[in-house]
Formats: C-alpha cells, sequence, structure tokens
C-alpha cells in the first residue's frame, strides 16, 4: 500500500484555476462479475450507522468526540449536554443547564466546556457531574472552542464579542476572563488550529485572529459566498478554512494571502437537489474534517452527508439520506467513526419533523482516503 | 551326669542296671513278692517299649517332611524350568548316583531353586518391562489400552523373542506414524503460509498435542485422520483461492491492458499475475492466498473498474464534444441531441454500456464528417457572405457617424476599411445569388434541405434579399426625410441662428446597445456557439434557479430594451436574416427556444417590430463568443460568487434556498426597521433572539 501511493502521485495534475469548480462524482463501482464467485458476504451493517440510545429530546446543536478515546459531548437545544460512549453506546452523563445549549467542546477526557443560551459559559466536570459558570456574555452564547496551545476557551457570543477564558482560574470571573474582542456582527461560527482563530459572524464577515496577539484580527475578510455564513471549520494541516452558506455552497479559503496563495481558493456548489427543472438549495451546516486524509465531510438539510476531496476537487462519498437535516459532524481521533447529528436545524421555523437522532458510523477507508485525479488525458 | 553323649547309651544301660539292681534291693528289703516283682518289671518293659515307638514315629515323621520337602522343591524347580523354556537342571540325579541323604539331598536343592528363581523374576522384569512399551504404543496409536496381562506360566525366550519383535514393529509403525504426521504438519504448515492463516491455530484445533513443540505429538488413527481432512479441507480453500485470484488476475491483466497501466503500477501485482496460468501446487508464497492479499487484489480490480468507467465516460464526452465540435464548425444541427444527453445519463445510471455509446457516438461523428465535407464548398461562400454582411453592417455604422471624416488616430485605416467594404458590398447582391444557386444544386443533389444552424440556408438568402431591398427602401426615405429635415433646420437656422448638434441622438443609441449585454436570444445570433447542448445545461440551470436576480436583470434588460428601441429606429442595413418573424417565425420558434430564456420570447411576442434590432444588436455584441465557443456564459458564474452588492441583504432574511419558496411554511421574521432588513439565523430565530435597538442604530 505504501508504494501505491507514490505511484498515484503521478495521476496529480494541477486542478485548473476555475473558481467554480464543479466536483467530479463518481459512480459507486459495479460488482464485476468475474470476481463475484467468492465474494464473501460480510453481514451488512444499517446503511445510517449504530443509533446511539437515550438520545436528546430537542434540537442537537453541536456534538464532538474527545481527542483521548470514542467519548462524545453532544449539546442540544433541551438544556442538556450529554456525555456518550460512542462505542460502548452508553450515556455516560448529563448536565442540565438554564437554556438551550448551543455548542459544547471538550478540555480533556473528564471536563468539557459549553455555550448556552443563558448567556453563561461553563465548565463541566464529568465525573463528579460538577458544572462550574467560568463567565457571561451579554446575549446567548453561539459557539465554544478550547485551545489546547494556549489552554484557554473561547466563545462567540449574538452580543457581537468574542471572549476568552482562563479555565484554571475557576474561583473569580474576574481572574477567568482574559479577554474580550469586538467583532463587527453576531458571531455565528468558530473555529481553531493551532494559533489561528477563525470567526464568521453575521453580516458575512470572517476574522482571523493570532491567539497570541488577540488585540485585533490579523486579517479582516469577508465571505466569498453571497449568503449567510452557516459554519467555518479549519483545515487540520492549518493552511485555510472552509466555509459554508445556507445557499448550498462551500468556499474554500487560504490564509496565505499572496497572489500565488489566493489563486488556490475556490467554491463548490452542494446539497441541492434538482426538481422539475429548479434547483432546491440547502443550507450546509457543518463541516468536519477527517483526522487523518484531511477530506472532509459537508452534512445539510437535505439530510445528506457528503465527503469531500477538496484537492482533488471531488466528491468522494455520499452516504445515505438521514430523516432529518444534518445539524452536526464529527470524527473521531482516528477518524474511524463519524459521529452524524441528524436533527432538525429549525430552518423553516417551527413545525412538526423526525426525532433527533445520533448515528454513529464506522467510517471505512474509500470513503474518505483522497482518489488521485482520474487520468486527466485519457488516451487515444 | 556330665557325662559326654558317646557314652551315654552306655551309661543309660549303666544305670538302667544299677536302677534295676537298687529295685531289687528295695524289692528285697520290702520282700515283695515275685508275682509282684514280675508285674512290676513287665509294666517297666512296657513303658520303656511305648517310648521308643514314639520316638521312631517321630523320626519317621521327619523324614517324610524331609522328602516332601525336597520333592516341592523339585517341582518348584520343575515348574520355574519349564516356565523359562529350560531343560529340567535337576531330574532325578538321586537315581543314577548313589543314594545320599535326605538332607543333603535338600541341601543340594535349595540353592538351585534360589537361582532359578532369581532368574525368573529377572525374566519377568524383562517381560514386564517389553510389555510396558508395547502397551504404551498401543494406547499412543489406538488410544484405546488393551491391558496385557503377563502370563506367568510362559516366560521363555522365544516368548521374549516374540514380544520383542512385535515390539519392534510397534515401534516401526509408530514411527512411520510420526513420519506421516510431521508430513501432514508440514504440508498443512505449507497451506497455511499460503492461505495466510495460523498454524498454530489451526494444529490446535486438530489436536491440542500437535501446536506444542516440546510436547509428544498424538499420532493416533483419530488424529491423522483429522489432520488429513483439516488438509483437504484446506486444499479446498486454495483452490478456491485460487481460482479467485487467477480470475481476478485475469480480469487484471485485461484492465491494464485496456488502459495501458504503468509498469511501475503492474509491478506491486506482479506476484498476482505471474501465477495466472499456475497449477496449486506451484502456488507457495507465504500469504499468496490470505483472505487479505486477495481483498487487496479485489480492492485493486474494483478501483481500476471504476477508473475504466470513469475513463470510457470520459471517452464518450471526449466524443461527443468532438461531434458538437464538428456540428458546430459546420454549422450543423446535431439532430440526436438530446438522444445523446439522454445516453450519457445513461451511462451514468450504469443502464448503457459506454462502449456501444462510443461506437454509436463514432458512426455518428463519420457521418457528420461526411456530411461536413460535402457542405464544405458552400459553407466557405457562406462564410464570405457572412464576413461580407458583417462589413456591410460595419460600414452602415461608419455611414451613419458624423465625425468619421474627423481625424483621429487610425483615421486612415478606417478609410481603407470602408473604401473595401464599400466594393464588398457592391459584390454582395452576385455573392448573394452564386450562393443560392450553389445551394439549389446541392439541395437537388442530395434531395435534403441545407440547413444552417438548423435554419434552411435558402430562407436565409432570401430573407436578406428582402431585407436588403426594405433596407433600399428605408433609406431612400431617409434621404428624402434628411432633405425635409434640412429644409427644415434651414428654416430654423434663419429664425434662431443655429444647427442643433447632431451628436444627441447617438448619445442614445449607444446607452442601449451596451445594456444589451449578452442577453436575448443567441440562438438566432448568427453566432451558433450557443446551439451546443453544454451551453444549454448551463443558462437552464441559470434561469432555471428561483432567485431573484434573474428577474430583475430581466426587468433591467426589458426597460433597456425600450431605451434601445426608442433611439434606434431609424432603418438599418444588417443582417436581419433568421429572426425575421415575417417570414419564417415557424421555423425558428419551436422547441430551440425553450432552453434559453425566455426573455426572448416575450419579447417576440409583445414586441414584434423592434425585434429586428434587437437582433441585430446581439449579433454584434456577441461576437466574441462566436468566436471561441467553449465558454459558455462566464458572466453568469462568475455573478454567483461574486461579492455582492448592498441590495443582497434583505434576501438574506429569507435564506435564499430555493426550497423556502416551494414549500408554503412562512417565514415569519421579516423585522422591518427603517427599511432595514437584518438577517438572522435559524438559532437565532429559534431562540427568539433580537438584536436590541442600539445594536440596530450602529448597523444602519
Amino acid at each position: 500500500m505504501k508504494t501505491k501511493k507514490k505511484i498515484f502521485q503521478k495521476f496529480e495534475f494541477k486542478p485548473p484555476k476555475e473558481f467554480e469548480t464543479p466536483f467530479q462524482i463518481p459512480n459507486p463501482p459495479k460488482p464485476s462479475s468475474s470476481t463475484g464467485t467468492l465474494k464473501m458476504t460480510a453481514a451488512v451493517p444499517p446503511l445510517t450507522g449504530r443509533e446511539l440510545s437515550n438520545p436528546p429530546s430537542d434540537g442537537i446543536s453541536n456534538l464532538r468526540f474527545s481527542n483521548h478515546s470514542d467519548n462524545l459531548l453532544v449539546s442540544s437545544w433541551d438544556k442538556i449536554v450529554r456525555l456518550y460512549d460512542a462505542s460502548e453506546n452508553v450515556l455516560r452523563g448529563e448536565f442540565t443547564h438554564g437554556g438551550a445549549v448551543l455548542d459544547c467542546c471538550f478540555h480533556d477526557d473528564n471536563s468539557g466546556f459549553s455555550a448556552s443560551a443563558d448567556n453563561t459559559v461553563r465548565r463541566l466536570v464529568f465525573n463528579q457531574q460538577r458544572e462550574d459558570i467560568l463567565g457571561r456574555h451579554d446575549a446567548p452564547v453561539r459557539c465554544i472552542e478550547y485551545s489546547y496551545g494556549t489552554g484557554q476557551v473561547i466563545s462567540g457570543s449574538w452580543d457581537k464579542t468574542l471572549k476568552c477564558w482562563d479555565p484554571r482560574g475557576a474561583s473569580s470571573q474576574e481572574r477567568t476572563l482574559v479577554g474580550t474582542y469586538t467583532q463587527p456582527e453576531r458571531v455565528y461560527s468558530l473555529s481553531l488550529v493551532g494559533n489561528r482563530v477563525v470567526v464568521a459572524t453575521a453580516g458575512r464577515h470572517v476574522n482571523v485572529y493570532d491567539l497570541r496577539n488577540m488585540s485585533q484580527p490579523e486579517q479582516r475578510r469577508e465571505s466569498s459566498l453571497k449568503y449567510q455564513t452557516r459554519c467555518v471549520q479549519c483545515y487540520p494541516n492549518g493552511t485555510g478554512y472552509a466555509l459554508s452558506s445556507v445557499e448550498g455552497r462551500v468556499a474554500m479559503e487560504f490564509f496565505d494571502l499572496t497572489e500565488a496563495g489566493q489563486s488556490k481558493k475556490y467554491a463548490f456548489k452542494c446539497h441541492r437537489k434538482s426538481e422539475a427543472g429548479r434547483d432546491i438549495v440547502y443550507p450546509v451546516n457543518t463541516i468536519a474534517f477527517h483526522p487523518v486524509y484531511g477530506t472532509f465531510a459537508t452534512g445539510g438539510c437535505d439530510g445528506f452527508v457528503n465527503v469531500w476531496d477538496g484537492n482533488n476537487k471531488k466528491r468522494l462519498y455520499q452516504y445515505s439520506k438521514y430523516p432529518t437535516s444534518i445539524a452536526a459532524l464529527s470524527f473521531s481521533r482516528d477518524g474511524r467513526l463519524l459521529a452524524v447529528a441528524s436533527s432538525y436545524t429549525y430552518e423553516e421555523g417551527d413545525k412538526p419533523h423526525e426525532p433527533d437522532a445520533i448515528f454513529v458510523r464506522s467510517v471505512n477507508e474509500v470513503e474518505v482516503k483522497p482518489k488521485p485525479k482520474v487520468y486527466p488525458n485519457p488516451a487515444t | 551326669m556330665s557325662t559326654p553323649s558317646k557314652d551315654s547309651l552306655s551309661q543309660v544301660e549303666t544305670t538302667c542296671g544299677s536302677l534295676l539292681y537298687e529295685l531289687k534291693i528295695i524289692w528285697d528289703e520290702v520282700g515283695e513278692g515275685d508275682a509282684e516283682r514280675d508285674k512290676m518289671l513287665l509294666e517297666l518293659e512296657r513303658e520303656c517299649l511305648e517310648v521308643y515307638r514314639r520316638k521312631v514315629d517321630l523320626a519317621n515323621k521327619c523324614r517324610a517332611q524331609l522328602r516332601h520337602a525336597i520333592a516341592d522343591s523339585e517341582a518348584e524347580l520343575a515348574a520355574i524350568c519349564s516356565a523359562m523354556g529350560e531343560r529340567p537342571v535337576h531330574i532325578r540325579q538321586s537315581d543314577q548316583t548313589p543314594r545320599r541323604s535326605l538332607k543333603a539331598e535338600l541341601r543340594a536343592i535349595l540353592p538351585e531353586l534360589e537361582e532359578m528363581k532369581k532368574r525368573k523374576s529377572d525374566r519377568r522384569n524383562q517381560f514386564l518391562e517389553v510389555l510396558e512399551q508395547i502397551q504404551k504404543i498401543e494406547k499412543e496409536i489406538n488410544a484405546t489400552s488393551s491391558n496385557i496381562v503377563l502370563d506367568e506360566t510362559d516366560l521363555s525366550l522365544r516368548k521374549l523373542e516374540e514380544l520383542h519383535t512385535k515390539l519392534q514393529t510397534l515401534q516401526r509403525e509408530k514411527s512411520d506414524r510420526l513420519k506421516q504426521v510431521l508430513e501432514h504438519l508440514n504440508s498443512l504448515n505449507s497451506l497455511c503460509l499460503v492461505l495466510g492463516m495460523d498454524f498454530k491455530q489451526t494444529v490446535h484445533e486438530v489436536h491440542p498435542s500437535l501446536s506444542e513443540t516440546e510436547a509428544t505429538k498424538s499420532i493416533s488413527n483419530d488424529t491423522i485422520l483429522r489432520l488429513a481432512s483439516a488438509i483437504e479441507g484446506l486444499l479446498e480453500v486454495k483452490i478456491q483461492r485460487m481460482q479467485r485470484i487467477q480470475d481476478l488476475a485475469t480480469s487484471l491483466i485485461e484492465l491494464w491492458n485496456l488502459m495501458d497501466t504503468p509498469v511501475e503500477e503492474q509491478q506491486m501485482f506482479q506476484s498476482v499475475t505471474c501465477k495466472i496460468a499456475a497449477s496449486e501446487q506451484e502456488i507457495t508464497e507465504p500469504n499468496m492466498l490470505s483472505l487479505e492479499f486477495i481483498n487487496y487484489v479485489e480492492a485493486e480490480v474494483s478501483r481500476l473498474e471504476t477508473l475504466k468507467s470513469s475513463k470510457m465516460k470520459e471517452l464518450v464526452f471526449k466524443k461527443r464534444s468532438e461531434l458538437e465540435d464538428i456540428c458546430r464548425k459546420t454549422h450543423i444541427l446535431p439532430e440526436s441531441d438530446t438522444s445523446l444527453e439522454v445516453a450519457i445519463e445513461a451511462i451514468e445510471s450504469g443502464a448503457v454500456d459506454a462502449g456501444s455509446l462510443l461506437e454509436q457516438i463514432e458512426i455518428l461523428i463519420g457521418k457528420v464528417k461526411e456530411e461536413a465535407f460535402s457542405r464544405k464548398e458552400i459553407l466557405e461562400k457562406v462564410e464570405k457572405w457572412m464576413g461580407a454582411c458583417e462589413e456591410e453592417c460595419w460600414l452602415e455604422e461608419y455611414n451613419r457617424d458624423d465625425n468619421r471624416y474627423n481625424a483621429g488616430r487610425g483615421a486612415h485605416l478606417t478609410l481603407k476599411r470602408a473604401e473595401k467594404a464599400r466594393a464588398l458590398v457592391n459584390k454582395l447582391p452576385g455573392l448573394v445569388e452564386a450562393l443560392a444557386v450553389k445551394t439549389i444544386t446541392w439541395e437537388n443533389e442530395r434531395g435534403v434541405e441545407f440547413t444552417y444552424d438548423g435554419v434552411r440556408l435558402l430562407t436565409m438568402l432570401e430573407d436578406y434579399k428582402i431585407l436588403r431591398q426594405q433596407k433600399e427602401e428605408e433609406r431612400k426615405r431617409q434621404r428624402d426625410q434628411k432633405k425635409l429635415q434640412g429644409q427644415l433646420m434651414a428654416e430654423q437656422e434663419a429664425l434662431f441662428g443655429s444647427k442643433p448638434s447632431p451628436i444627441k441622438p447617438q448619445s442614445a443609441k449607444k446607452g442601449g446597445r451596451l445594456s444589451m449585454g449578452g442577453v436575448s436570444n443567441r440562438r438566432l445570433s448568427l453566432g451558433g456557439a450557443h446551439a451546443t447542448p453544454k451551453s444549454d445545461v448551463h443558462s437552464t440551470r441559470a434561469a432555471a434557479t428561483p432567485n431573484t436576480r434573474p428577474a430583475k436583470k430581466l426587468d433591467r434588460q426589458l426597460s433597456n430594451k425600450d431605451d434601445g428601441f426608442g433611439s434606434q429606429l431609424t432603418g438599418r442595413r444588417g443582417l436581419e436574416t433568421a429572426g425575421n418573424k415575417k417570414h419564417n417565425p415557424n421555423e425558428l420558434e419551436p422547441t430551440f427556444r425553450k432552453p434559453f430564456s425566455p426573455i426572448s420570447s416575450k419579447v417576440k411576442v409583445t414586441e414584434t417590430d423592434m425585434k429586428h434590432e434587437m437582433l441585430q444588436k446581439t449579433f454584434q455584441t456577441n461576437t466574441s463568443p462566436f468566436i471561441t465557443p467553449s465558454k459558455p456564459k462566464p458572466t453568469t458564474t462568475e455573478e454567483e460568487n461574486r461579492i455582492p452588492q448592498k441590495n443582497i441583504i434583505p434576501i438574506l432574511a429569507f435564506t435564499p434556498c430555493a426550497q423556502m419558496q416551494t414549500t408554503m411554511t412562512p417565514v415569519k421574521t421579516m423585522v422591518h426597521e427603517e427599511e432595514v432588513v437584518i438577517e438572522y439565523s435559524f438559532e437565532e430565530r429559534r431562540a427568539g433572539f433580537v438584536l436590541p435597538r442600539s445594536h440596530l442604530k450602529t448597523m444602519v
């Protein structure tokens, strides 16, 4: 297998420099007749993956795998953060909040953080079933991240600020709050890679910060997409970020501001459905990068999870449709598991919808491993 | 009484005599009678006799015992000898030799007996040892032990020999079996190696003792049988897998050949393909037939197959675009356009074999090429004609330019061009005539109409001729009008003393033309580039996206058009050929129009009179797509990804996914605050989050 990769490089070529690149969508391989005779018939797992028991009773706002185990932290509109052991399918703990929980993240396997609509940022200690309030915003807190590099918690809120917290100085709030950084608009999404923080807000603003110098943004950008930003997620290799909008589109951006660096950026359409000659466009709610291969999965309100290879501009895989919108996605630390939150995201207001569910599916290498471009110059 | 025993008898005798004498003295003294004395003596005599007899009996008994002991010993000795299969050492020696006393005899025989007994026990031990070994081996072989009991009566050397030979045969059998087991194990090992199975595990399942290196291996019938069956089972698996991998190898080679896979990539599967015709025995490489390896090869095959299918698809696309290209170059309308579209879709869904489709396209290409060849001559003429028409157009424009004689940069070139154009225009009627004649002969020859981008060429020519006539008339009228205007102006001049600037109407005209952009009916522009299905797809999709943007654009265009018409009423000479509704509306209206924006058709119905002008303009503005047809409508895509303008903001509140327009759910919040609408995310709407006023102010 090692040698294989080397050979594949032969097929790689520079992608065309069009801004809008249609992804190549391969057909599922047909079963060949010659190999069919002895095919091992493995037990077919359910197409959607294993559903976790005891799911949240209301909309799932986010879910994340731990960096150290297969524990899964899930925040929900039912005001509860739940801790699951995904491989054992066991609910390990529940933390009730004062309001809907809009985001959560792990600190380590013993504790995590949550962002709540009751304006609080909280620290959750799992084995003691305890929760401390780290601090407050002036409006609901939309998103939260923990930086292992600086040991800080970063929260973004609809009060148009970003706040950094030091969870170690837990005793008084004055000491925990490290800084408050005003944003041009309400913060909608946050992503961290290395020392970089990418903040996406309403009004399509995107600010890129360096955690070591938060006094002002390193870069102030406007989203390349015309419509409201739904999610931003940094590449695991730290060279840029992917940004999705409510209008079925994902932009691939790069931090490098040189002309060469910026020439690599592009956007593509996804999570659309053509019906009777009209395009139905769905919001792209979530982006999750594979920790090993750097490919990424997107989830949309169409209930589909697509896996993309950003470098080769190809769609690698589409999982079968989930009952309702995909609210959140997370790969486990080794990329073998993918947690999928199938939960109505309120895109059409209050209406009857499918029950909220979390599916944990095991990921095949084929589904996420980048494939080289197929024969750019077909012979003959 | 301590006399030596030798004399004891005589002493007894003497004492008897003395005692008798003493008795006689006593009797004498007592005066016993003779009778009494005799009686006493008799009694004495009898008592003595009794004692004697008793002693003799005793001695007799002792002798008998002795004899018995000797006989017993002799018998035992004989028994032992016979058991040992030896001649008895001591047979009636007493017969030949002078008789010895019994005690001596016994003394002689006893050590002999002892000796024999010892020998017997030795022999017995030997037997026991052999028997034990036999029993052990039998137990190993049969797993059951037939308990052999030692027969004490036969301990002869022959028997021992027999037992020894038996033991030897058993030992030989044992070693044979051991060898067999080892052989089996060896073959099992090699099989396991090839199949990528755990040898120890497999062997352990057969018999636990086999998997241990130190312990003695089980060699029972059962074990051997099970070993054999295990080998057979594995062999069967091996053959199955071998066939499988050979199948895979065959498809691999086929795919390689088909796709000219580079050698380095092939090298990795050399081990597979070199065994393509190997028999079962020849496959010995470890893990050659392991499940992982087979899966690995299988994955490669399926990868290649996907490659192949995508490559085939690409080929089909390429061929198709080649066909389109030829069609476009020769201005033939690809007849089976839609069917091809369908076919491509069919390939994608896997319903149709790409190969056959490829063939079909190939045939089509051949046909089209042939047709193109026959059309070449006429097409060249058409090209010339078109060029001439263009020049004519330009000339007309140029003529209208009142500043044309102003000396500027390149003015002399323009002048030269005008001169040439005039000459060309003069030749135009002849050109058209010749073209018509040629076309008619072509049509007669073939019995089909000569079409140019789906429009019959003759009709085009005819239209052109008529138009030219009209133009001529109009020009005449214009001239008259100009004359009239001249008069009027002269009058005005007389009145006010100045002439109105001639530039004014022109500025309006220019604005009108620019606004036309890349819209309206491209089909009718002579470009032809957009008749290809490729651009069809794009334009339909763009038109179908239910965004508000296209509508807006449309509005603007319509209004602009009005402007354009206002200024452009005057009859201009030009190529108002294909779209002329008066002459051939039927030929152009149907089907082709549909994929394109509905704008044009609407325009057609409502503002028929203006159309000529429109068409002409599109023709002029669209010359660039005519030259590079491969870039379909770059404007649409670019615009979609461009950074938006200010007027986007109100749309955002609706989150413009089409879904929301189709489904009826009303989106309630659209906060109107001094004409400003704030966008809210789904979460904000759900949480009922509303921006406080102060924030609003800052936003405004």
